[in-house]
């Protein structure tokens, strides 16, 4: 519904502007949006959200009826369209503002960096407001920037006390200022964490690519760094190669937990580990496909043969291979069948008899 | 080599009746590029009645974990025998696909 208002011919003008390119705003927002949906994500910024809306009609109408005087056209309100990108990072503020940047006209004049508005002992709104033009529309419109904290922030402030008419009490104000500083505290914390976390994977990939493993604890990014040495591979090609097969590359992140469970804790140990059991693994895909036709095997053949060589060289036997099968393929009667399969098997192999 | 498939709500399970061979892959090629399409949901392949699953036999079992996970789903083979489970574990198969019992 819309409420009745008393407007003068200038405001009523401008209205009926705002109603005759409705449409066209709507287009420009979702041509806008996605423009700048594809450019975070060609960047690989991951954001928390993008937002967007053209302003509503009893908005627009209660805002001329405040400030009509102000504006000479519709073209002189910028806030008609908006967009919002919201990030996960502070810095990644910065990164969302040059995107944008590239991406339109930025009119520099009506922008306005909020970041830097607060005095050195004031908190509240911090937020990059950016000014935008996209050719073959005369109507500027707004995209604002900023984390999800700050988001946060703003939502609860203009929800609490902006809209609500009533004069707002000191102690209510000072609270949000307290919050204000608090998270921007807390921006700042994760910023440093992911810096830090980076910094960390550099020089674990460092020490990979030098080879110094025994330095390298296991877990999650030392491992999937590891893998892209192929460590793995020798193994793999001298099993596929019995029978001509053909190697199909697969994830081995799951024998991260394996090779954690059979008690190694460095990349070293890895390491370690394919130097003195490849040929156990090899001699047990042998007698398994050697004298079967099977021409394709995983990649992870080659993990899992070196973990079951392992296990059964140090004594593990069938409850050590159960427990490896049902880490990997959930638990399972007959991964006891397979274990007491493979015991057998073992017997007569080489290197269990060294 | 028979495959029976029931599809329901985005979903599809195929029994899979007999031997698995190299004439049998090529026979059934079909039948596995008509479960593809159902790739977004959950495929199983009910194996209670596989008797016997070559290279050709995986090939297409991994055809379709292929197209499953680029299209979000999985794909859960269901009761195979210890001959075909065997199988999976020597080349390295059992952790690529979902197992059950």
């Amino acid at each position: 519904m819309k409420k009745a208002r008393q407007l003068d011919p200038h405001c009523e003008a401008i209205l009926r502007e705002y109603q005759d390119n409705l449409p066209r705003f709507r287009e420009v927002e979702q041509e806008v949006k996605e423009k700048l949906r594809q450019t975070l994500a060609d960047a690989g910024l991951l954001v928390a959200a993008i937002e967007s809306r053209v302003k509503g009609y009893d908005s627009l109408a209660g805002k001329l009826e405040l400030k009509g005087h102000k504006y000479s056209s519709l073209a002189d309100l910028t806030d008609i369209l908006g967009l919002r990108v919201i990030t996960f990072y502070i810095d990644d503020v910065d990164k969302v503002a040059s995107a944008v940047e590239r991406l339109f006209d930025i009119d520099w004049e009506n922008s306005v960096d909020k970041r830097k508005i607060h005095e050195i002992d004031s908190f509240g709104y911090l937020s990059l407001h950016y000014i935008c033009k996209v050719p073959d529309f005369p109507y500027r419109f707004e995209i604002q920037m900023r984390t999800l904290l700050q988001h946060a922030w703003a939502n609860m402030d203009h929800d609490t006390g902006y809209k609500s008419g009533v004069e707002i009490p000191k102690r209510y104000m000072r609270n949000m200022s307290r919050l204000a500083g608090m998270l921007e505290l807390v921006d700042d914390e994760f910023s440093k964490i992911r810096i830090e976390l980076t910094d960390y994977r550099r020089r674990v990939q460092a020490l990979v690519r030098s080879g110094n493993l025994d330095e390298v604890p296991i877990d999650g990014d030392t491992f999937r760094s590891y893998l892209e040495l192929e460590p793995f591979s020798q193994l793999n090609k001298r099993i596929a190669a019995m029978n001509q097969a053909e190697i199909q590359e697969v994830s081995l992140m799951p024998y991260l937990a394996i090779f954690k469970a059979i008690g190694l804790k460095t990349l070293g140990d890895i390491s370690n580990l394919i130097r003195d059991y490849s040929e156990g693994a090899y001699q047990i895909a042998c007698y398994q496909i050697g004298l079967t036709d099977l021409d394709i095997i995983s990649s992870s053949i080659g993990p899992q043969d070196l973990c079951i060589a392992y296990i059964l060289k140090i004594g593990g036997g069938k409850a050590g291979i159960k427990y490896m099968f049902d880490q990997l393929n959930g638990e399972s009667e007959s991964n006891e069948t397979i274990a007491e399969m493979l015991l057998e098997q073992s017997k007569d192999l080489p290197f269990m008899n060294k | 080599m028979e495959v029976k498939i029931n599809n329901q709500d985005g979903n599809a399970t195929a029994q899979l009746i007999g031997r698995l061979d190299t004439p049998a892959s090529q026979e059934i090629s079909g039948d596995f590029e008509t479960l593809a399409q159902y790739a977004a949901g959950t495929i199983i392949l009910d194996c209670t009645q596989l008797e016997y699953i070559s290279s050709s036999g995986l090939r297409l079992f991994l055809s379709l974990r292929k197209a499953a996970a680029a299209k979000g789903g999985k794909v859960i083979v269901k009761s195979i025998n210890k001959d075909i489970r065997s199988v999976f574990m020597m080349t390295g198969f059992l952790n690529l696909f979902e197992i059950q019992d």
